[in-house]
């Protein structure tokens, strides 16, 4: 159900966004639902769930965008709240070398736990402070491609790039619900025993990380 | 994509998935690492004795009692087949697998006080006496039931309402649910994950019919599963509400203890932005926490969920009031954390697995609901995983604490909170007791302003009653000093009172005489 595509025409896609504190992923999220930034009069009550409604090619699709806590405490806690995702959003700053590193972590951590189902984005966000740069644009860019992620380059502040961020993102997760549901016509199993393997899959990583959290974290 | 890998456990061992036996189906933590098959066929037996016992207890009691009680209650103790049961029905249900467990133990100490404290009722040789005994403690029993079994039918009586607005469809769906909580009354003895699973498979199959019906209308669907839901699990509620196949209530009595023992984690400690020193706030607060503690008091998932839900947007409110502005993940989640640490809710880990097995999953995975939930489920391993590390102390500094031998309380209070209350004695690191320190103090300020009100009064009245005393004085001594004397009448006054002067001669009138 998470994988949307259910009954024809509208899609339902969870998204993740990952990334240490103070990278932005906030204002992000709240230029692309609210147009909004650094507002005082924001009125929604909270930015850490945010909903978006597009029509791309004359498909619905339902975009749930799940901000996560990037406190280095909680990073144990990431499986919880990725598992079932469609796609992730993993922000860096571009002044922040540090947070370019833990977005590689994220990377390798969902690679191993999702494998490609998960549709990644990698983002350098805060451009307009592109003088302070120290995260290059190749190496950035040259590390997305070597993993299969896109990347990007957005500022929540002058409102760059966030549009084409995410409609871009709902364009690929399209791509696989679709490849995800001719896959399943094929192999004609059964949704019960589909999620049986699934659950497997599924389990078999999750031991991994929780190791490897509790020796970083 | 799955909807059940959300109930898996975080770290799982693929080995640990196998059947321990070797016979290479996947085991399950539950039935002690076997697989459903071995398990049964391992303690089938011992069980089924267990189960035989208990029901002939329970029987030897129901004739003993009816035997000695049959005037005044013999229609009361009979078991229904459906309504929930009074207590020598419940005893079966404690009947169950794990006697290996320390856990089942206790339960079966729990079960044999039960009895004997309901033998001790017939016990003594005077008949009468404990009769009203008997009747005092049984009273409870039955009206409980029936209340539980009103708030069923009530249920019930709702889901047929509803389910008329859909004419033949809504018949079908009746019947299927019948069915299916037929179906599901027969298979008690499953474990809590197979049950999960017959459940999300009803789920999968009533969506699926459903979605054809209403030709992709999604609305529709997910308002008539809400309503299935609803009938369905109000009525599996008792079976399937941590039942004794899995190690909730153990894993809740180890919560509870846990946040039990980090009572002393402050919201300093947790990062927390929200200030409970504005009114508001601590308001939201409270209402957070009963919320949160409201979810044990619910039977059907979604509206545990509900719970969840208007506990965060109170969470949110109060973050909204401290920062001004909305609150993201990295605030919302420590919050959480410090309000589940502070309301210690009853039975939290029956709950989430409760809520994880037989929840519909479309709520569950998409949802706003479904994302508060997760944040709860963050927040419960979170507590559980806690240490020196995540709350920035040292290792030596959090033994201490956790062990009772410092409090942090007294140690922080006046860097942290250097606005609180000019007395120095009291622990300003609870601003309930600064809240209520400020609060005496404006008591007693008002009360001594109330006195001097009360003499300013009093000298009034005083002041009152002397006044026209005071004024009588005054008056008598103008009155002795300045008698009252009565003038003459004067000259103009004589003609004013002459009515008949036209008769008069004129006046005279001056003359001039040369002279």
């Amino acid at each position: 159900m998470a994988a949307g595509g259910t009954g024809g025409r509208t899609y339902s896609f969870k998204v993740v966004l990952l990334g240490e504190g103070c990278v932005g992923k906030t204002s992000l999220v709240l230029r692309y639902c609210e147009n909004k930034f650094n507002d005082k009069h924001i009125t929604t009550l909270q930015a850490s769930f945010l909903t978006k409604k597009l029509n791309i090619t004359g498909k619905r699709v339902n975009l749930a965008i799940w901000d996560t806590a990037g406190q280095e405490r909680f990073h144990a806690l990431g499986p919880i709240y990725y598992r079932d995702s469609n796609g992730a959003v993993l922000v860096y700053d571009i002044t922040d070398e540090d947070s370019f590193q833990k977005v590689k972590n994220w990377v390798k951590e969902l690679r191993k736990m999702l494998g490609n189902e998960i549709c990644l984005c990698i983002v350098g966000n805060k451009i307009d402070l592109d003088k302070d740069r120290h995260v290059s644009v190749e190496e950035a860019e040259s590390y997305a491609e070597s993993v299969g992620a896109k990347h990007y380059h957005t500022s929540a502040k002058l409102n760059k790039g966030i549009e084409e961020l995410f409609l871009d993102l709902c364009k690929r997760m399209m791509e696989t619900a679709q490849a995800e549901e001719r896959l399943k016509g094929n192999g004609a199993s059964q949704s019960a025993s589909s999620r049986r393997g699934v659950q497997i899959v599924d389990d078999e990583p999750q031991a991994t990380p929780a190791g490897g959290c509790c020796s970083s974290g | 994509m799955s909807q059940r890998t959300e109930r898996r456990g975080i770290h799982v061992d693929q080995s640990d998935l196998l059947c321990k036996k070797g016979c290479g189906y996947y085991g399950n933590a539950a039935w002690q690492g076997l697989c459903s098959k071995c398990w049964r066929e391992e303690y089938q037996r011992v069980r089924q004795k267990q189960i035989q016992d208990d029901w002939a207890l329970a029987e030897k009691l129901q004739r003993e009692e009816e035997a000695a009680y049959a005037s005044s209650h013999g229609a009361q103790t009979h078991p229904q087949s459906a309504a929930p049961a009074p207590q020598p029905q419940g005893a079966p249900g404690h009947a169950s697998l794990g006697p290996f467990s320390k856990f089942e133990e206790k339960k079966t100490n729990e079960k044999t006080r039960k009895v004997t404290t309901v033998k001790k009722f017939f016990s003594p040789s005077s008949r009468t006496a404990p009769k009203k005994e008997t009747q005092e403690g049984k009273t409870p029993s039955p009206s409980i039931s029936r209340h539980a079994s009103f708030d069923t039918d009530q249920v019930s009586k709702d889901f047929v309402e509803f389910l008329k607005n859909l004419q033949k469809p809504g018949r079908e769906i009746h019947k299927q649910c019948r069915t299916f909580i037929m179906n599901m009354s027969s298979k008690k003895d499953l474990g809590a994950d197979e049950l999960s699973e017959c459940v999300q498979d009803f789920y999968q199959n009533m969506a699926d019919r459903l979605m054809s019906h209403f030709k992709g209308s999604s609305e529709s669907v997910e308002q008539v599963m809400d309503q299935v839901e609803k009938y369905i699990m109000s009525r599996l509620y008792k079976s399937v509400f941590c039942p004794e196949t899995t190690d909730d209530e153990k894993k809740d009595l180890a919560t509870q203890k846990r946040i039990r023992a980090l009572h002393w984690v402050t919201i300093q400690m947790l990062c927390v932005s929200m200030d409970e020193e504005i009114p508001e706030v601590s308001e939201n607060v409270v209402k957070a926490i009963t919320d949160i503690i409201e979810i044990d008091s619910k039977r059907v998932p979604r509206d545990k969920l509900r719970c969840i839900t208007s506990c965060s947007k109170n969470i949110f409110s109060a973050i909204r009031i401290t920062k001004n502005e909305p609150a993201s993940a990295d605030d919302f989640l420590p919050a959480l954390i410090y309000i589940v640490l502070k309301a210690n809710p009853p039975r939290l880990q029956s709950n989430i697995q409760y809520i994880t097995r037989f929840c519909n999953p479309s709520r569950l995975m998409t949802g706003e609901d479904g994302y508060y939930f997760t944040n709860l489920c963050c927040a419960a391993a979170f507590i559980e995983k806690l240490d020196a590390q995540s709350l920035n102390l040292s290792p030596e500094e959090f033994e201490r604490y956790m062990s009772g031998q410092a409090s942090p309380r007294f140690n922080s209070s006046e860097v942290d909170w250097p606005q609180t209350g000019p007395a120095p004695g009291v622990a300003p690191a609870n601003p309930v007791l600064a809240q209520l320190n400020h609060n005496l103090e404006l008591l007693s300020g008002l009360s001594s302003r109330q006195e001097t009100l009360m003499e300013a009064a009093q000298s009034l009245q005083a002041d009152l009653l002397s006044w026209p005393e005071g004024v009588q004085r005054e008056v008598q001594d103008i009155l002795e000093k300045y008698p009252l004397e009565i003038l003459p009448r004067t000259a103009s006054a004589i003609d004013a009172n002459n009515i008949d002067n036209d008769n008069l001669p004129p006046p005279l009138t001056p003359q001039v005489f040369a002279g």
